[in-house]
C-alpha cells in the first residue's frame, strides 16, 4: 500500500516537470482556461454593455451630436449677423445644488431623498454680442464648460459616476453594495433600468418573402439626419420600389433610369449578365419601355408625378423633377451617400439589391432569416439616450431661437442682448428625467414613440436585479401569433441565454444575455474605410457594371454600404483579422466572408452581440499553460490576452467563418477557435441551476423565472435602503451544490435559499400535487423564516398660500386613574408625533400624527402662526392584517432637492412558514407547504438524521429533473466531505461538475449507499420503513408568494355606494363572486332559491313601491305612512316588492335618458 | 386471551456515558416502547429556554425579533426543570420573571466601545439564579482540558461594531419540545435494531481470497473483515451494518445467494442520545422514563370506569399488568 503513496508523490513531480518542459504544450483541459472568466468579468463586469454604451454616449456621441450639421449653430432669422456656436460639451460629475453651493452626491442619497442622480451638462460657446464675437470656455484642463444647459441622469458605475473605480471599502463608505452591478439610473429616488431593445439591423439588405410567397427586399436606412425604410417587391414577375414618399409602387428600372442609367445594357451588366438573371429581369425592363421612359428626365418626371404630395409650405417653387431627384438622393436608401447628385453608388446599391432578389427568386434558400441573431442589433441605454438627447437639444435650440428672435425683433432694447441669459436648462433636464422615469421614449424626428422602455429595477432578490440588467425586449408585438421570432435560434449560441425567457405572452420575445456576451458600440468609420482601400479594395467609382460581379471578385460591404470589390477576399479578411488581433483596429470590428453571396461584410457599428473566444492556429490553442499561470499570479489581465491576440471577440456573422471547438480535445486542424467555457452560453439566472444539462429544458426556464422571486439577501446595503417592499430571509445560506456561475455573479455571498435535508417519500397524504411536508422543529429553529418590510411615505405638503402640513405631538387625555395618558392608537408615537422605532404597530394605529391646513387657497397673513383651529387632522393610519405583529423598523425624515419634506416609515414583520407558503428547489419544482409535522413524527435514520422537509416522489417521473437528484447526491457527499461540490452546466468533462460516479464513491467512503438512499425508521411507530428513502440536502428557495398576503374570506362587509353590491377584491375586503358559470350550475341543478339568495338577498336587495296601474316606481311617505305614486298622484294601486338595487338604479338611469321602464306585476 | 401475560422485563445496558452522550442497549421490549422513549426525549422532557425578551435598546444589525429568536435557541442548564412549574400552571405569578417557581430572569447589557468588533455571546447573559445559566459546552470542555482557546467560548448572539449597544431583559421559562424546538433537550435521539449476522461458513470457504475481499469491500460500512491469520471472513462490527443489503446483493451477483443471512432482532435496540447540554443525556433518559410513567399513570387513573375499558380494550388489560 505504501507504494501507491510514493506513486502519488511521483505524480506530483510529473506535473511539475510537465510544466517545465511543456511551456509550448497546449492547455490540455478546459479547467485551466476557466481563470479567463473571472478576469473577463473583472474587466468587463456583468453589465458592462450598459456601462460601455453609456460611457460612449457621454464621452463621444454627445460631442458628435452638438457638432452635427443643424445642431452646431443657432442663427437668427431677424439678425443675419447673429449666431451662437457650440464649441464643446461636457457632462460633469453628479452633484446637487444646495443653498447655491454644488455638492457631490451619492446614489444612495438620491435613493433615500427621492432625487435624481444626475450631473450638469455644460457647453463652451462662441456667439455674437452686439458687434463683438464672444468665446466662453470653461477652465482649461477641467471637464467643464462655461454654461450649464441642463442635467443628465448618470448611470451607476459609469465613468462619470462617483462609484467608478472605487474599492469595496470606499463603496461601503458611500453606502453602496460592492456586489451591485450598476448599469441603471436613479431618477426621483427610484432605480430605473433602460431595457436593451432588440431590432433588425439598420442599413442592411434583408431579403424576405411576403405573405403570398413572393420575394421582397427591405432596407431600413438610418443616418443621423434621417430614417427611412425602402422596400422592393415583386409583382407579376416585375420588380418595384415601394417607399413612403411615393404614392405608388415604382418600376425599378424607372428608378434606375432616373438615377442616370439610361442604357438597359448597363442595368443588366450591373445586376449581372448571366442569362439566368437577365431572363428574370426582362419583364421589368419591358415595363419601363412600355411606359415610354427612355431618359433620365422622363423617369424623373414619372417619379415626380408619383410623389405623395405633402403639404409642405416651404419652397413651393421647386419643380416635380427637382423634388423627385431630391427624394432619390436623400430619402430613398438614405444611408448611401450621394454627392452632387452623383447617383452611381446608389445605382450599384440598387443593382446589388436586385441581384440578391433575383438570386432569392431562383433559389429560395437565399432568403434571409429575419430571426437570425446576426441580422439583429441591440439598442442600449447610450444609443437610446443619444436619440432622446439630440431631440431635446434640437428642441432647446428651437426654443432658444424663438425667444431670441422675439427679443431681437424688438426695436429698441434697454440692455445689450446676451443670448446666454435666454438658455433654459429645464428642457433637457425635465425631458431626460421624464423619459427615464416614465419609460415613454418619444423622438419626434424619427416618429418614434415607444412605451415601457425603462423599468423599475426589481429588488426582490439579488438575482432579480442582476437578471434585470441583462434583459432584452423585442420590438415585435406580443399579440402576433408567429412562432419565428419566439423560437430558439441556433445563432443564439453563446450570445443569448437559451433558458431564461418568461412563460406566456412574452415567451421568446424577452430574452437575456449570456454570461460572456458583449454588445458593441459604434466605432470610427473613416480610418477603417481608408485601411480597406490600402488593403486592396478597388473603389466603386473605378469599376464598370460588368466588373462588379465578375466571378473572380468579391464585393466588400462596410457597415452595409458597398466599398468596392476585392480579388482575394480570404486573404483580405485574414489580414484584417491579423490587424485586429494585433490591436491596430478595434477589437470589435468584425470581418465576415460570405462565399454564397460572394461578398465580404465588415462591421464596426454598434449593437452587435459578440463574445470572446480563444484563437487556435490549425487547431492548437494559442493560450498556453504559462499564460494561465501568469493570469493566476496576477501578471496578466484579460485585456492582455486580447492585446496579444490570444483571445478575440467574434460577432454572430464572423462565427460563421470560424470552426469553433468546444474543447481542445475536439479540435481538428481546421479549428480556428476554442470555447472558453461551455457553461457561459447560459445567462445569470440559469447559471444558478446545478446540473441544468440533466434537466428537462422547460424546468430550467421555470427556475429562471422563480429564482427572481426567491427571498434572500438583496444587497449588502439592504438595511440602509428604503424599498417599498423588501423580502429578506433570516438565515440565508450558500448552496451546498454550487456552480461556477454562482461564484462569478456573487450568489454565494447574497444567497436566496437554504439547504434543506429532503426526504423523497410519501407522508401523510398532505403532500399530493407537489405539496411539501415540513418539520416543525426545523421551522422553530429558523428554517424559511423571513422578514417583510413595507415602506409608507408621508409627504408633508406645502400649499399655494404658503401654508404647510404639520406634525403634532401625540394627543393626551385624562386617564381613569386621574393622570394623563396618550390617546389610544397613538401610544406608539414618540414625543414628536411620529411612530417610535421598535414599537409594535397594529391596524388602525396612527404612525404619523399629521395635520393639514383647512384653507389651502386663500392667502393667509402669517402662514407660520395659524391657530390650531385652522388645521384639520389628517393622521396616517397603519392598514395591515389584524392579528399580525408588525414593528416599526425605521423612520426617515428627509427632504428632496425641491425642499419637500417627507417622512418615510418602514414597517417590519417577521414570518415563519405556514401551511400554504410557496417553496421551490432550483429545478423549477415549486410546491406549497401542505402540512407541518412535529419532529418526533418525522422519519429518522439510525444516525439521527431527520429531514427538514418531505417531498413526494411523484414530482420526479413527469418532470424529469434528474439534476435535482444529482444535486441531492452531490450535496450529501459534500456534507460528509466538508467541501462544496460543483454542478456547473456541461461541466463534467472540464471538471466544473462532479460526476455521479465520483459522488457515489464519496458517499460509499462515508458509509452511505452509493444511491443516496437511506434506511429509515418511521417516527410514529418506530419500525423501519419498507423502502430505502432517497434523502439528502437540496437548496430550497422560499418564494415571495405567502398565504398571509393572499388569504381572504368575508361574511359581511363593505358595499359599493353606487350599486350597494359587495365590494370587489381582497384589498377592499370584498365578497367572493358567484360568477356566471357557478350561476349556470345552480340553474342546471334547479336551485332557484339558492340563486335568489346569492344574487339578490345576500347582495343588494332593495324594497320599492310600484304602482300597478302605471308601472312606475313610487315611494313611501314616512310622515303620512302611506305609499304614493308620484305619476298617478295616488296611493291606491301601490304594491311593495323586492328587487336588486342595481335594477332600481337601471330604471332610474333609463328614466333620466327619457326611456320609461314600466313594471307589470302579476299575483305571485 | 384472559390469562395471557404481556409483561416483559426490559433491560438496559449502558455502553457509553458522558455528560452529553449516552449510548445504551434496550432489550426485551418492542418498538413501541423504544419509540415512545425516543419521542418523549425529543418532545416532552422539559427544559428551560428564554421565552420572553424585553429589549431596552438595540442598535445592533439584527432586529429585535431576530435577536429574540436567537436568544430563545440558547440552551440553558435545566437540571431543575423537572421540579419547576410551567408558567401557565403557576398560580403565584404571571410569569414576569420574579417568580422562583416558574421563571428565571436574565439581563444582557453590552456596548462596544473599542475599534474591534465585539462578539456578544451567551456568556454575556447574566442570570438572576447562579445555578441557571446558559450552557457553555466549550467552556465545560476547556475545563476538562479539551479546548484551549478562550475565544471559542459561549454561543454567539450578535456582533457589535463601535458604538452599537444591546441592552435587554430576558425571561426563561419551563417548556417542552412539543411547543417549540428550543425546549427540546435532545440534539439527537435515535435507535436502531440490532442486526444479527450469520455467515454461511461453508459457502464462504468456496470463495477465493480476492473474492472474499471484494465481497467485504462491497459493504459501504465496515461490518466484515478478513482475518489476517485464518483468512476467514469475520463480523467485526455488526452494528455498523446499515441494512443496506449491499452484501446480499453482492453475494447474489457472485452467484452465492445465502452467503450471509442478516436479520434484525425485533426486541433489541441500540440507542444513541445526545443532549444539547441543557440536561445530561443520562438524566434526559431518566426523565423520559419518569414522564412515560406519569403518562401511563394518567391512563391508569381513568381505567376504573367502564368506558375506559371499552376505549382501550385489550390495551386496558395490558395496562393493568397482563390481565386480571
Amino acid at each position: 500500500m505504501g507504494v501507491s503513496k510514493a506513486d502519488e508523490v511521483d505524480d506530483g513531480d510529473n506535473i511539475v516537470s510537465s510544466h517545465k518542459e511543456g511551456l509550448e504544450a497546449p492547455v490540455k483541459t478546459a479547467v485551466d482556461k476557466f481563470q479567463l472568466l473571472p478576469s473577463f468579468l473583472k474587466v468587463r463586469g456583468l453589465v458592462k454593455q450598459h456601462i460601455d454604451s453609456f460611457n460612449y454616449f457621454i464621452n463621444c456621441e454627445i460631442k458628435k451630436i452638438i457638432h452635427a450639421q443643424g445642431n452646431e449653430k443657432v442663427t437668427s432669422d431677424v439678425d443675419a449677423n447673429f449666431y451662437l456656436k457650440y464649441l464643446d460639451i461636457f457632462v460633469g460629475e453628479p452633484c446637487v445644488e444646495q443653498d447655491y453651493i454644488y455638492e457631490p452626491i451619492t446614489p444612495q442619497q438620491c435613493r433615500l431623498r427621492d432625487m435624481t442622480y444626475s450631473a450638469p451638462i455644460s457647453v463652451d460657446v462662441e456667439y455674437t454680442r452686439g458687434k463683438e464675437v464672444v468665446v466662453r470656455k470653461g477652465k482649461d484642463g477641467k471637464q467643464e464648460g462655461s454654461i450649464n444647459i441642463g442635467r443628465m441622469p448618470i448611470m451607476l458605475r459609469s465613468s462619470r459616476c462617483i462609484l467608478a473605480g472605487k474599492n469595496e471599502a470606499q463603496l461601503a463608505k458611500v453606502g453602496e453594495c460592492p456586489l451591485d452591478p450598476g448599469g441603471y439610473f436613479v431618477v426621483k429616488g427610484t432605480e430605473k433600468v433602460i431595457l436593451i431593445q432588440e431590432q433588425l439591423s439598420k442599413n442592411r439588405i434583408i431579403i424576405t418573402t411576403d405573405s403570398s410567397g413572393s420575394v421582397a427586399a427591405s432596407v431600413t436606412s438610418s443616418t443621423h439626419e434621417r430614417k427611412s425604410k425602402t422596400n422592393m417587391v415583386v409583382k407579376h414577375e416585375r420588380i418595384y420600389l415601394r417607399h413612403n414618399t411615393f404614392g405608388d409602387d415604382i418600376p425599378i428600372v424607372v428608378v434606375m433610369r432616373a438615377m442616370g442609367m439610361e442604357s438597359d445594357q448597363e442595368i443588366v451588366q450591373m445586376v449581372g449578365r448571366d442569362p439566368k438573371y437577365a431572363g428574370i429581369l426582362n419583364p421589368s425592363l419591358q415595363e419601363c419601355a412600355a411606359l415610354k421612359i427612355y431618359t433620365s428626365h422622363q423617369a424623373l418626371e414619372y417619379l415626380g408625378s408619383k410623389v405623395r404630395s405633402r403639404n409642405m409650405f416651404t419652397k413651393q417653387k421647386r419643380t416635380k423633377v427637382d423634388e423627385a431627384r431630391d427624394i432619390l438622393a436623400t430619402v430613398v436608401l438614405a444611408h448611401v451617400p450621394v454627392h452632387q447628385f452623383d447617383f452611381r453608388a446608389k445605382c450599384i446599391y440598387l443593382a446589388v439589391i436586385i441581384r440578391k432578389m433575383l438570386e432569392a427568386m431562383l433559389n429560395r434558400e437565399a432568403v434571409d432569416d429575419m430571426d437570425y441573431v446576426g441580422n439583429k442589433r441591440l439598442e442600449l441605454a447610450g444609443q437610446l439616450l443619444s436619440l432622446l438627447f439630440e431631440d431635446l437639444f434640437k428642441r432647446m435650440n428651437a426654443e432658444l431661437k424663438k425667444s431670441m428672435d422675439a427679443t431681437l425683433s424688438k426695436a429698441n432694447r434697454s440692455t445689450q442682448f446676451d443670448i446666454i441669459k435666454l438658455i433654459r436648462p429645464d428642457t433637457l433636464t425635465n425631458g431626460l428625467e421624464h423619459a427615464i422615469s416614465s419609460g415613454n421614449w418619444a423622438v419626434k424626428r424619427f416618429k418614434m414613440d415607444r412605451k415601457g422602455v425603462t423599468q423599475v429595477v426589481s429588488r426582490l432578490s439579488f438575482i432579480a436585479a442582476l437578471g434585470h440588467m441583462t434583459r432584452i425586449s423585442s420590438q415585435f408585438e406580443k399579440t402576433r401569433k408567429v412562432s419565428g421570432p419566439r423560437a430558439l435560434q441556433p445563432s443564439q449560441w453563446g450570445m443569448l441565454c437559451p433558458c431564461d425567457t418568461p412563460e406566456g405572452e412574452a415567451c421568446g420575445l424577452v430574452k437575456n444575455l449570456s454570461l460572456m456576451t458583449h454588445v458593441t458600440t459604434d466605432e470610427e468609420e473613416a480610418p477603417l474605410i481608408e485601411l480597406c482601400t490600402t488593403l486592396g479594395v478597388e473603389d466603386l467609382s473605378l469599376l464598370s457594371g460588368e466588373e462588379l460581379h465578375s466571378p473572380k471578385t468579391y464585393l466588400v460591404f462596410f457597415n452595409g454600404t458597398i466599398l468596392g470589390v476585392h480579388r482575394r477576399p480570404n486573404r483580405f479578411a485574414e489580414v484584417l483579422r491579423k490587424l485586429r488581433r494585433a490591436g491596430k483596429i478595434g477589437e470589435f470590428v468584425s470581418v465576415h466572408v460570405n462565399p454564397k453571396h460572394r461578398n465580404i461584410q465588415i462591421a464596426s457599428d454598434g449593437g452587435r452581440v459578440c463574445r470572446p473566444l480563444v484563437i487556435a492556429d490549425k487547431g492548437v490553442s494559442r493560450v498556453k499553460e504559462h499564460h494561465m499561470k501568469e493570469l493566476k499570479d496576477g501578471f496578466r489581465t484579460f485585456d492582455d490576452f486580447l492585446r496579444e491576440g490570444l483571445v478575440e471577440y467574434l460577432d454572430v456573422n464572423e462565427e460563421n467563418n470560424s470552426l469553433i471547438a468546444l474543447y481542445e480535445g475536439d479540435a481538428t486542424p481546421d479549428t480556428t477557435h476554442i470555447e472558453i467555457e461551455p457553461f457561459t452560453i447560459l445567462g445569470v439566472c440559469a447559471g444558478l441551476i446545478p446540473y441544468p444539462h440533466h434537466n428537462q429544458s422547460p424546468r430550467n426556464t421555470y427556475q429562471c423565472a422563480m429564482g427572481k422571486q426567491a427571498m434572500g439577501n438583496i444587497a449588502y446595503n439592504q438595511l440602509q435602503r428604503m424599498d417599498t417592499l423588501l423580502y429578506l430571509l433570516v438565515y440565508p445560506q450558500r448552496p451546498l451544490l454550487s456552480t461556477k456561475s454562482i461564484e462569478l455573479v456573487g450568489y454565494d455571498k447574497l444567497g436566496a435559499g437554504q439547504n434543506a435535508t429532503v426526504a423523497v417519500m410519501s407522508y401523510s397524504g398532505y403532500d399530493i400535487e407537489d405539496a411539501i411536508v415540513m418539520n416543525k422543529s426545523s421551522l422553530d429553529r429558523g428554517f424559511g423564516r423571513c422578514i417583510v418590510i413595507k415602506k409608507s411615505v408621508v409627504p408633508m405638503k406645502k400649499y399655494a398660500n404658503r401654508t404647510a402640513d404639520r406634525i403634532m405631538a401625540p394627543e393626551l387625555q385624562s386617564s381613569a386613574k386621574g393622570g394623563v395618558q396618550v390617546v389610544a392608537r397613538q401610544q406608539l408615537q414618540d414625543h414628536d408625533g411620529i411612530a417610535a422605532v421598535g414599537e409594535m404597530i397594529r391596524p388602525g394605529d396612527i404612525y404619523v400624527n399629521k395635520q393639514s391646513p383647512i384653507d389651502t387657497r386663500n392667502n393667509v397673513n402669517n402662514p407660520m402662526a395659524l391657530p390650531d383651529s385652522a388645521y384639520k387632522r389628517t393622521p396616517q393610519t397603519y392598514k395591515g392584517a389584524a392579528g399580525e405583529t408588525a414593528v416599526v423598523d425605521k423612520v426617515l425624515l428627509t427632504s428632496n432637492d425641491e425642499n419637500h419634506f417627507v417622512v418615510k416609515c418602514l414597517i417590519r414583520q417577521t414570518r415563519r412558514p405556514e401551511v400554504g407558503d410557496k417553496f421551490s428547489s432550483r429545478h423549477g419544482q415549486k410546491g406549497v407547504c401542505g402540512t407541518i409535522v412535529q419532529q418526533e413524527d418525522f422519519p429518522f435514520s439510525e444516525r439521527g438524521i431527520c429531514p427538514d422537509l418531505i417531498m413526494n416522489p411523484h414530482g420526479f417521473p413527469s418532470r424529469m429533473t434528474v439534476g435535482k437528484m444529482i444535486e441531492l447526491l452531490g450535496g450529501k457527499a459534500g456534507l460528509h466531505n466538508g467541501k462544496f461540490h460543483y454542478g456547473s452546466a456541461f461541466g463534467e468533462p472540464s471538471g466544473h461538475a462532479d460526476k455521479v460516479s465520483t459522488i457515489s464513491a464519496t458517499l460509499v467512503k462515508h458509509g452511505f449507499s452509493y444511491s443516496g438512499k437511506d434506511f429509515i425508521y418511521s417516527g410514529i411507530t418506530g419500525s423501519p420503513l419498507q423502502a430505502y428513502i432517497f434523502m439528502g440536502p437540496i437548496y430550497y428557495q422560499k418564494l415571495k408568494h405567502m398565504v398571509l398576503d393572499k388569504m381572504h374570506a368575508r361574511a359581511r362587509g363593505p358595499r359599493v355606494v353606487l350599486t350597494r353590491q359587495p365590494t370587489e377584491g381582497r384589498s377592499r375586503e370584498g365578497g367572493l363572486r358567484l360568477g356566471e358559470m357557478e350561476r349556470d350550475c345552480l340553474i342546471a341543478y334547479g336551485a332557484s332559491m339558492m340563486i335568489l339568495e346569492r344574487l339578490m338577498i345576500s347582495s343588494d336587495q332593495f324594497q320599492i313601491q310600484v304602482c300597478t296601474k302605471c308601472g312606475m316606481i313610487g315611494y313611501y311617505h314616512h310622515k303620512l305612512k302611506i305609499c304614493l305614486c308620484s305619476t298617478c298622484k295616488s296611493g291606491d294601486n301601490i304594491a311593495t316588492m323586492k328587487l336588486p338595487y342595481a335594477c332600481k338604479l337601471l330604471f332610474q338611469e333609463l328614466q333620466s335618458m327619457n326611456i320609461v321602464p314600466r313594471l307589470t306585476l302579476a299575483e305571485a | 386471551m384472559d390469562n395471557v401475560s404481556y409483561q416483559r422485563f426490559p433491560t438496559v445496558r449502558i455502553r457509553d456515558i458522558k455528560d452529553d452522550v449516552l449510548k445504551f442497549e434496550l432489550r426485551d421490549t418492542d418498538a413501541s416502547i423504544a419509540n415512545a422513549l425516543r419521542r418523549i426525549m425529543i418532545a416532552e422532557v422539559p427544559t428551560l429556554a428564554i421565552d420572553l425578551v424585553e429589549i431596552e435598546s438595540n442598535s445592533s444589525v439584527l432586529n429585535d425579533e431576530f435577536l429574540a429568536h436567537r436568544l430563545g435557541l440558547i440552551p440553558i442548564v435545566s437540571d431543575r426543570a423537572m421540579e419547576m412549574r410551567l408558567s401557565r400552571d403557576c398560580d403565584a405569578c404571571d410569569g414576569d420573571g420574579r417568580c422562583e417557581y416558574c421563571s428565571i430572569e436574565f439581563h444582557l447589557s453590552v456596548k462596544c466601545t473599542g475599534d474591534q468588533t465585539l462578539d456578544v455571546t451567551s456568556l454575556d447573559l447574566v442570570s438572576s439564579d447562579p445555578s441557571i445559566i446558559p450552557v457553555d459546552a466549550a467552556g465545560r470542555a476547556a475545563d476538562m482540558g479539551g479546548f484551549e482557546s478562550n475565544d471559542t467560548r459561549g454561543i454567539l448572539i450578535v456582533k457589535l461594531r463601535k458604538g452599537q449597544e444591546l441592552k435587554l431583559r430576558a425571561i426563561a421559562r419551563k417548556g417542552i419540545g412539543k411547543d417549540h424546538a428550543k425546549w427540546s433537550p435532545a440534539a439527537t435521539v435515535t435507535f436502531q435494531y440490532e442486526p444479527e449476522i450469520h455467515i454461511n461458513e461453508a459457502l464462504m470457504e468456496t470463495l477465493t481470497l480476492e473474492e472474499k475481499q471484494e465481497w467485504i469491500d462491497s459493504s459501504p460500512t465496515k461490518v466484515f473483515e478478513l482475518d489476517p491469520v485464518s483468512q476467514q471472513v469475520v463480523v467485526v462490527d455488526p452494528e455498523a451494518y446499515t441494512y443496506d443489503e449491499e452484501v446480499l446483493k453482492k453475494a447474489e451477483a457472485m452467484g452465492k445467494p445465502g452467503l450471509v443471512e442478516i436479520y434484525s432482532k425485533e426486541d433489541s435496540f441500540i440507542f444513541t442520545v445526545e443532549s444539547t447540554g441543557a440536561i445530561k443525556a443520562s438524566q434526559m433518559f431518566l426523565n423520559a422514563i419518569e414522564i412515560l410513567k406519569s403518562k401511563l399513570d394518567a391512563v391508569r387513573l381513568s381505567f376504573d370506569t367502564e368506558e375506559a375499558d371499552d376505549q382501550f380494550g385489550e390495551l386496558g388489560a395490558h395496562m393493568r399488568g397482563g390481565g386480571i
